[in-house]
């Protein structure tokens, strides 16, 4: 009995202790303070779903955030990030596969001053037998969906939400008058 | 011993389990979570505010989750606004970047970390953290020379 105690007592233990999931990880190096590289398995699920019940078709179909709930621990990764240095998230790259079980690689954000954990950039997806993919797509997707911003330049200075935004609150966010006296003492 | 193994198989049955959400009450900043926690951009302070208003904007609108920054120092995921789901680039809280609010909404936490179904932004008080006094603006080139 006390063998089966010690156990069970391991495999409640196992999914609060951190876990090396870096084996096999090749994930390129962003130089942050907190990062692990993590290649693990995990299906993908729609965040808002997995915890109140509220379930559209396909995940939102790429509205909503999507979680990685990882087979080796049942633990609930939140991927924030894809690939490129961009301030690009990870939903777009991660939709395709909503319900499925694929694997991932990137990185995971442990830090313990911030309390951060089960943070994760991801930088490429293996679905199935199909080759590891690069999770870097969101540009692409973006440029798709706005012809009309079609120019030079990243894709956040095009934004036409973002330069609304900008043009009525200023890019302190305190108004134009703000901005003004910004530039007039910094530039 | 006779109460400890289904007490353990309960236990171990919690996490296949639905969570359960508590109403709460939070006032706080809308951030930018990636830059938050990943340090990116330099320390947590430097991350909010009007010194990080454009980045939090550039963060929102590219399907970065956004956060509840507590007065306590909680992070809260935010997974919907009102009738807003959309929280991968939606325009609700494209248009709250930044901002302190107070929202009512549906506390829930799972593995470590913590996420709020907002079903009330109560009170709306615009940027009141002008870090921009200390920081400059981050990243620097968030506020272009003029031309």
């Amino acid at each position: 009995m006390m063998r089966k105690l010690t156990c069970l007592l391991a495999l409640i233990a196992s999914p609060l202790a951190a876990q090396d999931f870096s084996e096999g990880s090749e994930a390129r190096s962003w130089n942050l303070y907190a990062e692990v590289p993590a290649r693990f398995e995990a299906k993908v699920v729609d965040v808002l779903c997995e915890l109140s019940g509220d379930c559209p078709d396909n995940c939102g179909d790429g509205a909503r955030q999507l979680g990685l709930i990882r087979t080796a621990d049942d633990v609930m990764v939140l991927p924030m990030k894809n690939s490129q240095p961009a301030f690009t998230g990870a939903v777009a790259e991660l939709a395709p596969f909503c319900g499925q079980v694929i694997e991932v690689d990137g990185l995971m954000i442990e830090d313990e001053d911030l309390n951060a954990r089960n943070i994760y950039l991801v930088q490429r997806i293996k679905a199935g037998e199909a080759d590891w993919i690069k999770a870097n797509t969101w540009t692409k997707k973006w440029a798709e969906a706005h012809p009309e911003a079609a120019g030079k330049g990243p894709w956040f200075r095009r934004d036409p939400r973002i330069k609304e935004v900008i043009a009525s609150e200023g890019y302190l966010g305190l108004g134009l008058e703000a901005d003004a006296t910004y530039a007039e003492e910094n530039f | 011993m006779r109460y400890a193994l289904p007490l353990l198989l309960s236990s171990l049955a919690l996490p296949a389990t639905a969570a359960e959400g508590t109403r709460i009450q939070v006032t706080g900043e809308i951030i930018d979570t990636w830059c938050y926690y990943s340090g990116v951009m330099g320390g947590p302070d430097a991350v909010v505010g009007s010194a990080h208003h454009t980045c939090a904007l550039w963060c929102s609108a590219g399907g970065i989750p956004v956060g509840l920054l507590a007065e306590d120092g909680t992070v809260y995921m935010v997974l919907k606004i009102a009738q807003d789901a959309t929280s991968a680039s939606g325009d609700t809280q494209l248009s709250l970047a930044a901002h302190t609010v107070t929202a009512d909404g549906m506390f829930y936490e799972r593995d470590g970390l913590n996420y709020i179904v907002v079903s009330e932004v109560i009170s709306d008080m615009d940027i009141v953290n002008p870090t921009h006094e200390d920081y400059g603006t981050v990243p620097p080139f968030s506020f272009p020379e003029p031309e």
